[in-house]
């Protein structure tokens, strides 16, 4: 799995998951990107990112009890299994391989 | 509040069922915060938004995946992209079919979405304020007359206190005056005299400074006004301290206490807005200014409910105050089609001519998949060899849909962007017809995320239609061509003879509705109204309220009397005019519908269409027939006596004799109105109004518009000056009668300076802005008309080449054999013909009907016209074989043969 490289918003959706504390849904991860990265979030991309994560077995799913709040409709809370881990470290590995020595050609802003 | 209920439906349809609940869960949680924080519009525009986002996402997939083979899904997106560039490829390969088919696609999504963007914006448009869906409006309906009752104080103080599911109950009168402000000189601004809860409740709060406050509607308040953003910019550059300055507003002079934001017209199109003072001491009961009335409905309370509450409330008014209110009964109603004069059934009416457009996009697009199934027959071994290499059917389908989605796509942006630009030509020339004035707020010159959604299901509806179908037909023929290892299998089945019959009888009925038009217009330029109507001078006459010191509607109505009467008595003293007499409409004038119930004397079979016999009604001067120098043919005219008298008489004309009583003796027979304009369900009996007895005949004078408007039947009632106010007078003049018009100014001037003599002009030109009205649909026809011809040649044509490209090899061997032309002709045309006859006869059946349906009456001339024009058609539509026929008689056996070798 350490062969599978993350799409920038696959990773965006996964550190999401991570900075997220309690009951991990769709809802929360979409306002955590959005109050984190300033930009406007398509919710359907976010649903099927977590479809396509929780296939490839970086992320896993349970759905909690239905909630009168939501028309008696229950959550599908996720977690970040070892394998995406993994995922996200390589991405960023390759990342700061590249960003190495690019900073006075690109700029640092803070 | 639930989310709206169609994008419900759709995600319940588009999602797979393993994510759905877990989805429309979120939706729902999200959208509960929206509405607390935004608004109830806010917050289904929003879910509407993202329940499309994610069918689309989600639906096209599921969709797809149903498709294709198992073995092939994980590569979905790289065969959907695929599908969508041999798509893209075959617009560019077909450039003929891209170009029909689009502009076809793109005139049905035009024709769709612009239509129900008018009538969303027409009928059912929501006010774009916080919680703008359950501002209400209230109304009174006198059932005696049949006519609306004016809302007047008394009526809005009782709602006030009584009305526990409509709150904040406002009112507000409207009106133009000069806004004068030192040093820039005086503009006309709208205004509205507004209670102080009334601009409360649209829940906008001001720029700057404050809302009107009941403080301001005491009688020893100081006058003031808030403004709207365009004239703080326009008459104060937009300076900060506008606050506390002092303007003339009409006579007076008024503070100005606040500024509202930019955009804001509410209650419908005002810049300037100053309190109203509901005086119930100032007024007796069913007296002072008439008002327009409002309210928004309480917490969880519906339309019906509140209608329920009001009635009882109602009811209760009747019987305290029966002097007054004995016939009215209070009505509850969309704000936005109350001020827009429309009425609930007009409301059904608006919205099921939806569906009739549906058809026509389906139609339409019914021609485009002939087309595309032409196309596809000359990829007949393309997809034979798919197959073979194991492209499944559902694969093939896909394909083609796509390939149909891509045309589809185009055509939706060619339509929206001509629906769009429709629609502000549209708003444009209706603001010119307004002479200055403007639209309400709620009209947008921009289509609202429901037209666009609505024409993204035109859009997927037309592709499904012109995609789907060919493709099902073409793949089931292409397998079984296959295994019958032969390639001359395509033929067009019942499905297209369906689509060509179709096509053919719109395009029978379309031509002739355009001419039915035309000849509406003729009739109506020609119309024979029984008396010498180029000796008559006509205007409208009304007396300007705020000249009066009683602005109260009776003494309103007093003055105009006597104003009336002394213009009459100086216009008979000049030496021109013989004569003169007033009405509240006149002939040639738009009469509107009434529908009423006659005694149980007999009467002519009702017809079908209507509840009741429908008829139109004038309240007239008792000379009025004598001045129009029409006989009375049966009974007696009017007597001065019959305006005041208890027992209410009236007199009918020829047509209402014939088609209400089928030609029996109509003196002395009653009748009264069940209906106002069509629209209230059947009232109970104790609502009904009073019967009138019937006392004389006239000959037809000219109610009915046109020979489509069958209101030829016609009620006249006797009525002074004030029962018709705002009155139109009718002069009897000797020479020029245009001319007369000045003089006419001038003596109206000479009586009273607030009588206004608006639109004199000679009584055979009354009817101009019908003619006007009639040309506009007219041309609207004729377009649409000439394209229903165009793309129904266009199939025919197409079908007629297909045939015979199929058939070049039989046709060749016949040849070849030694048949006649004459023994070849007739296999080929046998088919297209029995189509193209089937959908004449069809179109001649419905065109048939749609006149029966209008004009209410089957002549033997009209049938022998219709038989013409439908032999006519059938020559037309036969033109589109003459080039495949031709290019058949010409084909060499030798290279028939070897072309399907």
């Amino acid at each position: 799995m350490s062969h599978y490289t993350l799409g920038e918003f696959e990773q965006l959706v996964l550190l999401a998951i991570l900075r997220l504390e309690g009951a991990v849904y769709a809802v929360p991860i979409v306002d955590e990107i959005e109050r984190h990265t300033g930009r406007a979030v398509a919710r359907a991309a976010v649903y099927v990112t977590l479809r396509r994560l929780e296939e490839k077995g970086l992320i896993s799913s349970t759905m909690s009890e239905p909630l009168p709040e939501r028309g008696g409709k229950a959550r599908r809370c996720v977690t970040v299994e070892p394998a995406g881990l993994e995922a996200l470290r390589e991405s960023r590995r390759m990342l700061d391989g590249m960003w190495k020595g690019m900073e006075s050609v690109v700029g640092v802003t803070g | 509040m639930k989310p709206p209920r169609i994008p419900v439906r759709l995600l319940q349809l588009a999602l797979p069922s393993d994510v759905r609940e877990d989805i429309t869960g979120d939706l729902e949680e999200v959208y509960a915060r929206k509405l607390r924080a935004e608004g109830a519009r806010r917050a289904r525009v929003w879910y509407a938004r993202e329940a499309v986002a994610l069918s689309l996402r989600f639906g096209l997939e599921r969709w797809l995946l149903r498709r294709v083979r198992p073995e092939r899904s994980s590569l979905l997106n790289a065969v959907s992209v695929l599908d969508f560039k041999l798509g893209m490829r075959m617009l560019v390969r077909y450039p003929g079919l891209t170009l029909i088919g689009g502009l076809a696609m793109g005139f049905a999504i035009w024709l769709g979405a612009g239509a129900f963007e008018t009538i969303r914006q027409i009928g059912f448009a929501t006010l774009p304020l916080p919680e703008g869906d359950r501002i209400v409006a209230i109304h009174n309906l006198d059932v005696s007359a049949a006519r609306p009752k004016p809302v007047r104080v008394h009526d809005v103080l009782d709602w006030q206190t009584s009305l526990t599911g409509i709150e904040e109950v406002s009112a507000f009168r409207q009106y133009q005056r000069n806004l004068l402000v030192e040093g820039r000189g005086a503009e006309p601004v709208d205004v509205a005299e507004i209670t102080a809860t009334g601009l409360r409740a649209a829940r906008v709060a001001p720029l700057l400074g404050r809302l009107l406050l009941p403080e301001d509607e005491r009688a020893d308040a100081a006058p003031v006004a808030v403004i709207g953003y365009d004239v703080w910019q326009d008459r104060f550059d937009g300076e900060a301290n506008v606050l506390g300055r002092t303007v003339g507003l009409g006579g007076t002079t008024v503070t100005i206490v606040g500024v509202m934001p930019a955009g804001f017209e509410f209650p419908v199109a005002q810049s300037l807005w100053i309190p109203l003072r509901l005086d119930a001491i100032a007024y007796p009961r069913g007296d002072g200014p008439s008002l327009t009335a409002f309210g928004r409905l309480a917490e969880g309370v519906s339309l019906a409910e509140a209608q329920l509450e009001l009635t009882t409330v109602g009811a209760r008014t009747s019987a305290a105050y029966p002097d007054t209110h004995r016939h009215v009964r209070p009505r509850v109603t969309s704000y936005t089609a109350a001020l827009m004069g429309i009425s609930p059934r007009d409301a059904k009416y608006l919205l099921s001519s939806n569906l009739f457009l549906v058809i026509l996009v389906v139609l339409i697009c019914g021609n485009v998949a002939l087309l595309m199934f032409a196309r596809a027959a000359t990829r007949e071994s393309e997809i034979v060899v798919r197959s073979a290499l194991g492209a499944s059917r559902g694969r093939i389908i896909t394909q083609l849909f796509a390939e149909a989605l891509v045309l589809g796509t185009l055509a939706a942006a060619l339509g929206l962007a001509a629906a769009g630009y429709g629609l502000r030509w549209a708003l444009h020339v209706a603001e010119i017809e307004l002479n200055g004035g403007r639209l309400p707020f709620w009209f947008e010159a921009k289509l609202s995320p429901v037209t666009i959604f609505y024409a993204l299901l035109l859009t997927l509806l037309g592709a499904a239609v012109a995609g789907v179908l060919p493709a099902l037909k073409a793949t089931r023929q292409s397998q079984s061509g296959l295994r019958a290892a032969t390639s001359s299998g395509w033929t067009f089945g019942g499905v297209w003879t369906a689509v060509i019959v179709s096509q053919v009888a719109v395009t029978v009925a379309f031509p002739m509705t355009t001419y039915l038009m035309w000849r509406d217009i003729q009739e109506v330029r020609t119309l024979d109204v029984g008396f010498t109507e180029t000796e008559y001078l006509a205007a409208q006459l009304a007396l300007d309220p705020e000249t009066t010191a009683d602005t109260s509607r009776a003494s309103l109505l007093t003055r105009f009397e006597q104003s009336y009467r002394a213009l009459e008595r100086r216009l008979e003293a000049e030496p021109e005019v013989t004569a003169v007499t007033y009405a509240d409409r006149l002939p040639r004038t738009y009469h509107p519908h009434r529908l009423l119930e006659i005694d149980a004397g007999g009467a002519a079979p009702l017809r079908p269409q209507w509840p009741g016999y429908r008829v139109s009604n004038a309240t007239v001067d008792p000379e009025y027939f004598q001045v129009l120098g029409a006989p009375v043919l049966q009974g007696r005219g009017f007597r001065v006596s019959d305006v005041a008298s208890d027992a209410p008489v009236a007199v009918v004309n020829e047509s209402f004799v014939e088609l209400v009583l089928g030609g029996r003796n109509p003196i002395g027979r009653r009748f009264r109105y069940t209906y106002f304009e069509e629209w209230e369900e059947p009232r109970p009996e104790q609502e009904l109004g009073p019967w009138h007895e019937i006392v004389g005949v006239v000959p037809d004078l000219g109610t009915s518009v046109g020979d489509w408007d069958p209101k030829r039947a016609a009620v006249y009632h006797p009525g002074s000056p004030v029962t018709a106010y705002p009155a139109r007078i009718a002069i009897h003049l000797r020479g020029d009668v245009a001319s007369f018009a000045p003089r006419l100014r001038r003596l109206a001037l000479a009586v009273d300076p607030a009588l206004r003599v608006m639109d004199p002009k000679p009584m055979e030109r009354l009817h101009d802005s019908t003619i006007t009205f009639l040309e506009f649909w007219f041309q609207l026809l004729l377009v649409v008309s000439a394209l229903a011809l165009l793309l129904s040649l266009t199939g025919i044509y197409s079908v007629m080449s297909f045939t015979v490209a199929r058939r070049t090899r039989e046709i060749g061997i016949r040849v070849a054999l030694g048949a006649p032309s004459v023994r070849v002709l007739p296999a080929i045309l046998r088919r297209p013909l029995m189509q193209v006859g089937f959908g004449i006869g069809a179109g001649a059946v419905l065109t048939g009907a749609l006149v029966y349906a209008m004009a209410g009456v089957v002549t033997a001339r009209g049938v022998a016209l219709l038989g013409l024009y439908a032999l006519s058609m059938m020559g037309v539509c036969l033109l589109a074989c003459a080039v495949p026929t031709r290019r058949a008689l010409k084909v060499h056996p030798i290279h028939a043969l070897r072309a399907d070798a």
